[in-house]
């Protein structure tokens, strides 16, 4: 017979490969805050430059998500920036402007960009 | 740039077994290598793998070191550290589902102190997505619970998780399902209270907007659990993010059998809508919440009958907060023993608070219950910003109070809270420095309450007026001897006779400040002074020897009361002045004195 927690268990396994076919396994993941708290800090403006950016090719190889609030209310709107076997990048106060500065310098320089990081 | 940076756990067990020693040895053997800048220790309070402690959390890669010994300190930075080889003998592979924000916050101090449990997917995943839900265990411990646990078993398991409402009463929670579930006849419903009315509160909404499938999910379990088919989510039509989110989430889960007719195969059905609340605070409370479902205005009603037994349209009726409800996926999964295992004796698990007003790091913040007002405030919140002196920390909101700096070791728990004279409330906490006047303040909320009170019975209606009136005239400088008494009369009578929980605790905030800044209140009534400088009325400006006679505040004065010659100081007409403060802020000099 099969029990709920099997077909919860297959549902995971189809979920999670899910993902993985939007690109998880991207080398680089980017995160924008996208709470009521975040969108008007304005974070709206934040994930269409980096929509843009990889509709139009100018980065390759990322896989970009909206997340709710982290709880970091004064630094908003957030940014993460997350690259397997490295530390997890966390920008604050990020508008459009910054956000082309970080896929320039971060995305595709490799360069973090410590003076906005969150520590 | 940090290449690493390790964690150390500090809570009471694992500090027993000495992880203050493993800390020095670490520190020790990173110096010696040379690898001081290249890795970063963080403490972190309780992580809540106690059976494991001593460990750490080495990050990038989220490796968990359990059972740590002195000796392996040197292994562990040898191998992964320098050589970049986790070691398999010591890591701990569990799939918890507190604290997954560590992976990607656990390094910063604001989040590594915190411990997540009803928030522990909020900033990680994407809301709006089942999948990013579901490969977190998610609906897992809806899927346990009808494959392997009878209704009886999941109360059981509530209450032995010591679980107590998030809502502002913290009535037990396995004890509310189960006299629900005792009440006989087939239709009974289950409710979310995610009406969140206290002004500067946000819990509710960011747990929704984060992670609206906990709250699902926590509403199934319950709904099982008490025999229930309907539930609904209500919620105030201020929140449309929520709302849409919430939406969303019911859709997704509609669509994987996870809502409706015979979820997961099984023969219960369940299923979920959303009301929405037009915004009064009132409405929060559960009586006036369920008329207000049923289409009346929402105005409270006695008690008893309880909702758990005459609630929606008279039926037996399960309500409780949001972050209630998030916590119980979590308790079924890891167990009411782990759960049980956190906290005080007689709170258990953690509170999220919405931290506020003058704090560095303001935002929302999930602590163990028992963890200290200080240590939220400055181990967290990282202090006070500007060099300024703590005054007094709020909790809970319009119906809570203020505490001084000297009660800043009260730990949140109920008792606790409630015994310094606040309550826990749903988690506001708002922090006050120097230029906060407690009256003031008292005002304030009060104004809120009076303002919000739904006029059905005497106390509240009256009773509140009155005070404000009184609290009125102090701030205006037209105080008189016996207000103060009057204020605690008065208070503790709308307490005692109030019909709800608004009346019943609208005076908290002024009863409060005069129970700990009762000098104040003499201060504004007997000498008309303000110490903070907040109240308009009881300030006077003067211009002081240090005016060089620039001119600049007779320029700002807009009421033209203050003369002068050039280069000569200035005087303002007390008659004239308005007592404004623009003179004061635009003095480059300081030569304006307020007092
Ligand atoms: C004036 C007033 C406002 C309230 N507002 C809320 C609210 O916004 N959210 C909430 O969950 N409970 C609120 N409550 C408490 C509810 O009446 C009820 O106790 C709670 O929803 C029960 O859930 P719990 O046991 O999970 O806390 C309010 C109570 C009063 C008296």
């Amino acid at each position: 017979m099969v029990t709920p927690l099997d077909l919860i268990r297959k549902k995971r396994a189809e979920a999670v490969s899910r993902i993985i076919g939007k690109g998880y396994l991207a080398a680089k993941r980017v995160y924008v805050g996208m709470a009521t708290c975040e969108i008007a800090a304005g974070s709206k403006e934040v994930m269409e430059v980096f929509k843009q950016a990889i509709a139009k090719g100018i980065v390759k190889d990322v896989y970009l998500s909206q997340k709710g609030c982290a709880g970091r209310c004064n630094l908003e709107p957030t940014v993460e920036v997350i690259e397997t076997g490295k530390m997890p990048v966390r920008y604050g106060r990020i508008d459009a402007d910054k956000a082309r500065q970080i896929i320039e310098k971060h995305l595709k320089g490799g360069q973090v960009i410590e003076e906005w990081v969150i520590g | 740039m940090m290449e690493y940076a390790i964690t150390i756990c500090e809570g009471p067990t694992c500090i027993g077994r000495h992880a203050d020693r493993l800390r020095a040895i670490l520190l020790e053997e990173l110096a010696k290598r040379g690898l001081k800048d290249h890795v970063r220790i963080n403490i972190s309070g309780c992580l809540g793998m106690c059976h494991k402690g001593p460990f750490l959390v080495v990050n990038p890669g989220y490796t968990i070191y359990g059972g740590v010994t002195e000796s392996d300190i040197p292994v562990i930075v040898e191998e992964h550290i320098v050589k970049d080889r986790p070691i398999a003998r010591l890591a701990v592979q569990e799939d918890h589902l507190f604290n997954r924000f560590y992976r990607i916050f656990g390094d910063v101090g604001f989040f590594g102190k915190q411990m997540r449990i009803t928030l522990r997917n909020c900033g990680i995943i994407d809301p709006e997505n089942i999948d990013d839900y579901l490969a977190l265990r998610g609906y897992e411990a809806l899927a346990k619970v009808l494959t392997e646990m009878t209704p009886q078993q999941v109360i059981a398991e509530v209450k032995q998780s010591g679980l107590r409402g998030r809502g502002g009463a913290g009535f037990p929670t396995g004890l509310k399902w189960e006299l629900t579930a005792k009440q006989p006849g087939p239709e009974k419903y289950v409710i979310c209270n995610a009406d969140e009315g206290d002004p500067g509160a946000f819990m509710d909404r960011s747990a929704i907007e984060g992670d609206p499938h906990t709250i699902l999910e926590g509403m199934i379990i319950g709904g099982y659990a008490i025999g229930s088919n309907h539930g609904i989510v209500y919620i105030r039509a201020e929140y449309p993010l929520a709302v849409r989110r919430l939406e969303i989430a019911i859709q997704q889960a509609r669509q994987h059998n996870l809502l409706g007719k015979g979820i997961l195969g099984t023969n219960f059905d369940f299923d979920i809508e959303i009301r929405l609340g037009a915004g009064a605070f009132v409405c929060g409370e559960e009586t006036a919440l369920i008329q207000s479902i049923e289409g009346a205005r929402g105005m409270p009603r006695p008690r008893p009958p309880f909702p758990a037994t005459s609630g929606l349209f008279g039926k037996p009726t399960l309500i409780n907060n949001v972050e209630t409800w998030a916590n119980i996926p979590v308790i079924i999964l890891e167990g009411a023993k782990w759960f049980s295992s956190i906290g005080t004796e007689t709170s258990k698990g953690t509170k999220v608070f919405a931290l506020a007003g003058c704090v560095v790091n303001t935002g929302l913040v999930e602590v163990p219950m028992g963890t200290t007002i200080r240590q939220v405030v400055y181990d967290i919140g990282g202090g006070i910003p500007g060099g300024k002196r703590l005054t007094a920390v709020q909790t809970g909101g319009p119906s809570g109070g203020c505490l001084p700096e000297s009660y800043l070791d009260t730990p949140v728990d109920y008792e606790s809270l409630a015994k310094a004279g606040s309550i826990m409330g749903s988690g506001g906490m708002i922090v006050m420095d120097e230029t906060a006047c407690m009256v003031d303040v008292a005002r304030f909320f009060l104004e809120f309450t009076q303002s919000e009170s739904c006029g059905k019975c005497t106390p509240c209606r009256e009773g509140t007026k009155r005070m404000l009136e009184i609290l009125e005239r102090i701030v205006q400088g037209k105080g008189r001897p016996g207000d103060i008494e009057r204020l605690e009369r008065l208070g503790n009578m709308i307490k005692k006779a109030s019909l709800c929980g608004l009346g019943q605790s609208a005076p908290n905030p002024v009863l409060s400040t005069i129970r700990h800044f009762r000098d104040e209140y003499q201060q504004h009534i007997e000498q008309k002074r303000c110490p903070a400088g907040v109240c308009k009325a009881l300030l006077t400006y003067t211009i002081t020897d240090a005016c060089v006679g620039c001119g600049a505040c007779k320029k700002v004065c807009p009421v033209g009361a203050i003369s002068g010659t050039k280069k000569e100081k200035h005087v303002i007409d007390q008659a004239k002045c308005i007592r404004c403060g623009q003179c004061y802020t635009t003095c480059k000099f300081n030569a304006i004195s307020r007092s």
